[in-house]
């Protein structure tokens, strides 16, 4: 006998076949086992699905009016950010104040206080504050 | 809904399922034990894809994947699990069915044949035969040199022949 045929003739025995029924048992419980490692991004996918379909089932109706109210919102807020940027700016840019201003601005705020009637005066400025009187003694002065 | 990565296991599964069945019955010899160790070994894939991220023979490693488990199963089992799966041998084939008696009885008496077989020489033997791999790629999947997965061929086919031998003269 040789080798080679014995060799020949065993590798020409058919194998038995794998039973079909087994290919969507075990590919399911692969699927499972793929889903339990990664339950997070099955979550996470599921959610992002509901909130898409939510979204939809908003903006559907009027797309287009939809689509024109973003707009003008996102316009309004780039005007707001754009203004808000320059402000500081501006500030940075003029000049500061004089020291002639500056005394004006405290001579107003001081005039102002004393007008409200909440300036307390220090003590040196204190005698010179005009105190009104009665009208009745103010009369008696003018007659004399 | 299709998990991502399912389609790769399906395709793996179409590509090599057939012949890791053949292979784990051979080395198993029960039919349950093989259904289970696939499964074991498709779950596997399907939770760490990054196994076979960088292979290049995905046949040669799932046959070490399938020999690895297999060998753990045997194992973990004693004696007397290696005494029933030896009794199993007998009443279980690896090869299909065949009209003709003759060879039907051929088919049946290497299947016994082979169950005697040590599990590291029953594994070469398929992989040579019924999986057509040379030596190299049979030491890559099992790790082990290629010269012992050459003698290991040898010894095992020349009990086959020893055992076989009256049998294949006369329907020869």
């Amino acid at each position: 006998m040789k080798p080679d045929d014995f060799e020949q003739r065993l590798s020409r025995q058919p194998r038995r076949q794998i039973p079909p029924a087994w290919r969507a048992e075990i590919l399911a419980a692969a699927r499972d086992a793929q889903a339990a490692c990664h339950p997070a991004s099955a979550t996470r996918h599921n959610w992002l699905e509901t909130f898409s379909q939510q979204l939809a089932t908003i903006f559907w109706p009027h797309p287009k009016a939809w689509a024109g109210l973003a707009a003008v919102w996102i316009f309004i807020l780039a005007v707001n950010f754009s203004m808000r940027d320059s402000l500081p700016t501006l500030a940075r840019q003029s000049a500061p104040p004089a020291a002639e201003v500056i005394v004006e601005l405290k001579m107003q705020q001081r005039l102002f206080a004393e007008l409200v009637g909440t300036y307390e005066a220090p003590d040196a400025d204190r005698r010179k504050i005009f105190s009104p009187k009665p009208r009745s003694e103010c009369v008696e002065i003018l007659t004399t | 809904m299709k998990m991502p990565g399912s389609q790769e296991i399906e395709r793996l599964y179409d590509a090599h399922a057939a012949a890791l069945f053949a292979f784990l019955l051979n080395l198993t010899r029960d039919e349950a034990d093989t259904r289970d160790l696939l499964q074991e070994m498709f779950v596997k894939l399907a939770r760490e894809p990054q196994l076979l991220a960088g292979v290049r023979e995905e046949r040669a490693f799932l046959i070490r994947l399938a020999h690895n488990a297999a060998i753990d199963l045997m194992r973990r089992r004693g004696t007397r699990e290696r005494t029933k799966e030896n009794f199993a041998a007998e009443i279980l084939s690896p090869f299909a069915p065949a009209s003709d008696p003759d060879e039907q009885f051929f088919r049946e008496e290497l299947a016994a044949a082979l169950g005697e077989l040590p599990a590291e020489q029953r594994a070469v033997v398929h992989l040579k035969l019924w999986s057509g791999l040379t030596f190299e790629a049979i030491a890559a999947a099992l790790d082990i040199p290629p010269n012992t997965a050459a003698s290991r061929y040898r010894y095992g086919l020349d009990k086959l022949r020893d055992r076989l031998r009256p049998l294949y003269e006369e329907i020869k």
